[in-house]
């Protein structure tokens, strides 16, 4: 390391004073010890300042770092500052998102008070229900009771109907009975010897009676209030039956009647008396329907299928006007005239004919008169299995 | 006196046997025909002239009242009576104004029956012989009228010849 200037400077400044023997001995080693000091501390502050040069760079190399991390504070911050708008922005959402529940949340409690209130309602509801279904079956009991009702009036309307035809007809065997006897009673009045003459008389007076007999046995049976049961019934012999109470009156009306009855002996499930009111409704109608047609006449025919049996009364009357197919079928609906019918009829039958679980419909192509078909389900092969 | 001849037409052929077998009973003498249809009844009368014929109102085909009108057609002097059904007094009537001479309901009363029988047989037998006297009446009277002409010309004729 080279002395800097002023140490020189001090070196000739001290030489010349040094002439002077021991005093200048000391005095020069008084400033060599000087200059040792000074160049200790010169040497001293050198380091100091090589090391300040050191911190120096080092400071200065702080500072880019400084710089460095203050633009990445920046940034930071700007990002920072991005981000804290975001979340002022979020919150705000939030808030509004909170807002927009609690009204939610109000909706709600009001809706659940809605509900608890549609709750109670239908609470009331439910037993106003149970009180209507309670009434509702009380009615229908009691317009079932009046259907029964309604059924024993139809079936009472139709012997009214018959008894014009069936009074003539019985008034016929009783004047003829009349007859025979009166004939046997002057027979034997005259003294008459032949008694074989006499029991003849008295025979054919007894056939008589007996035909009247049938005709009143059977009116009695069809106009009993019974309870409809479920048996097993031949139809060939119900239709006979019917036919059989209407042929007098149809006979004097030169209605012709033809009847097909097939093949197979259909039998169903159902009542005797309330099929044959049927079949006497049906022949009714179909007397009335062909009174004033040149040609008068009912087709009856039965047909068996697999399921159910079919009967079908064509006649040759006018027809069913179109559009009543459907009301002929209601109660008290009819086309006679006031007192001529009371419009039951039909009614009736229709209802035994669903009671039985069968169908009734009709027909009628203009100019062809009308027919009406009835399916009825056949009875089960076994008839121990229909009772049960 | 020929026997009265009677035509009963009803389609029972129960009555048929009974009504018949009572008028026999009770009219004696009396022949009594069948015709279980107005038809038939039509056929029998072509044949020959009835007393009386009895006829049932109510028929299949041509009932009694159509029958009443052949016959007032046919035959209007034979006296014709109708079985009427008990209560059927509207038809009763229908069959008077058609020139039934009298009705009888069932069930028959015989004694009623065969009292209107003789009564519209009676009642036939005097009409015609009313009327069968009248003509001769009317003759009678034409007669008078002649003679009285021909005794007031004579009166004239004598008067005329006192008269100068």
């Amino acid at each position: 390391v080279t002395a800097p200037p002023e140490v020189a400077t001090l070196r000739e400044t001290v030489s010349p004073k040094l002439g002077g023997g021991e005093t200048v001995e000391a005095g020069a080693s008084h400033l060599r010890a000087r200059v040792e000091t000074l160049e200790r501390r010169l040497h001293e502050r050198d380091e100091q300042r090589r090391a300040m040069l050191h911190i120096m760079g080092d400071l200065n190399e702080s500072n880019k770092r400084l710089a460095t991390q203050r633009k990445a504070m920046i940034h930071i911050l700007a990002d920072y500052e991005h981000d804290r708008r975001r979340l002022a922005l979020q919150a705000e959402r939030l808030d509004n998102s909170r807002r927009a529940l609690l009204h939610i949340l109000q909706d709600s409690h009001r809706d659940n008070l809605r509900l608890e209130a549609s709750r109670k309602a239908m609470i009331h509801i439910m037993g106003d229900l149970r009180e209507t279904t309670i009434e509702v079956k009380r009615r229908e009991q009691e317009l079932r009771d009046k259907q029964e009702q309604l059924v024993q009036a139809g079936k009472l309307a139709t012997l009214g109907e018959l008894t014009t035809g069936v009074a003539h007809e019985l008034n016929n065997p009783l004047n003829n009975i009349g007859l025979f006897v009166g004939n046997a009673v002057d027979l034997v009045e005259l003294g008459a010897r032949d008694k074989g003459r006499i029991v003849r008389e008295m025979e054919r007076a007894m056939q008589q009676v007996r035909k009247a007999t049938e005709i009143i046995s059977h009116l009695r049976t069809f106009g009993r209030a019974a309870p409809f049961s479920r048996d097993p019934v031949s139809l060939r012999v119900v239709l006979m039956q019917a036919l059989s109470l209407m042929r007098e009156q149809l006979r004097l009306r030169d209605i012709q009647v033809t009847v097909d009855l097939g093949a197979g002996e259909p039998v169903v499930l159902g009542n005797p008396l309330q099929l044959e009111q049927v079949f006497i409704n049906l022949l009714t109608n179909a007397r009335d329907a062909v009174a004033d047609s040149p040609r008068k006449a009912i087709h009856i025919s039965v047909a068996v299928g697999s399921q159910a049996a079919e009967i079908t009364f064509a006649d040759t009357g006018p027809g069913i006007p179109p559009g009543l197919e459907r009301r002929i079928f209601d109660p008290f609906f009819t086309t006679k005239q006031v007192g001529q019918g009371t419009g039951l009829g039909l009614s009736i039958t229709y209802g035994i004919i669903k009671d039985l679980g069968g169908m009734i419909s009709v027909v009628s192509p203009p100019g062809e008169g009308a027919t009406f078909l009835i399916r009825l389900p056949l009875a089960p092969l076994d008839p121990k299995e229909s009772q049960q | 006196m020929k026997p009265l001849s009677i035509l009963i037409v009803d389609d029972d052929l129960a009555l048929l046997e009974a009504l018949p077998e009572a008028l026999r009973l009770r009219m004696g003498g009396v022949t009594v025909e069948t015709a279980d249809s107005a038809a038939t009844a039509l056929d029998r009368m072509a044949d020959r002239d009835y007393d009386a014929i009895v006829t049932d109102i109510r028929m299949p085909g041509m009932d009694g009242l159509k029958l009443l009108d052949e016959i007032r057609t046919r035959q209007p002097d034979t006296p014709t009576l109708i079985i009427t059904g008990h209560g059927d007094n509207d038809l009763a009537v229908h069959a008077l104004r058609g020139g039934a001479r009298d009705f009888i309901q069932k069930p028959i009363d015989r004694d009623y029956f065969v009292a209107a029988l003789y009564r519209a047989i009676r009642d036939h037998v005097t009409t015609l012989r009313s009327k069968e006297r009248q003509v001769a009446m009317e003759s009678w009277a034409d007669e008078l009228e002649r003679i009285v002409e021909k005794l007031e010309g004579e009166l004239r004729a004598m008067t005329g010849q006192d008269q100068p």
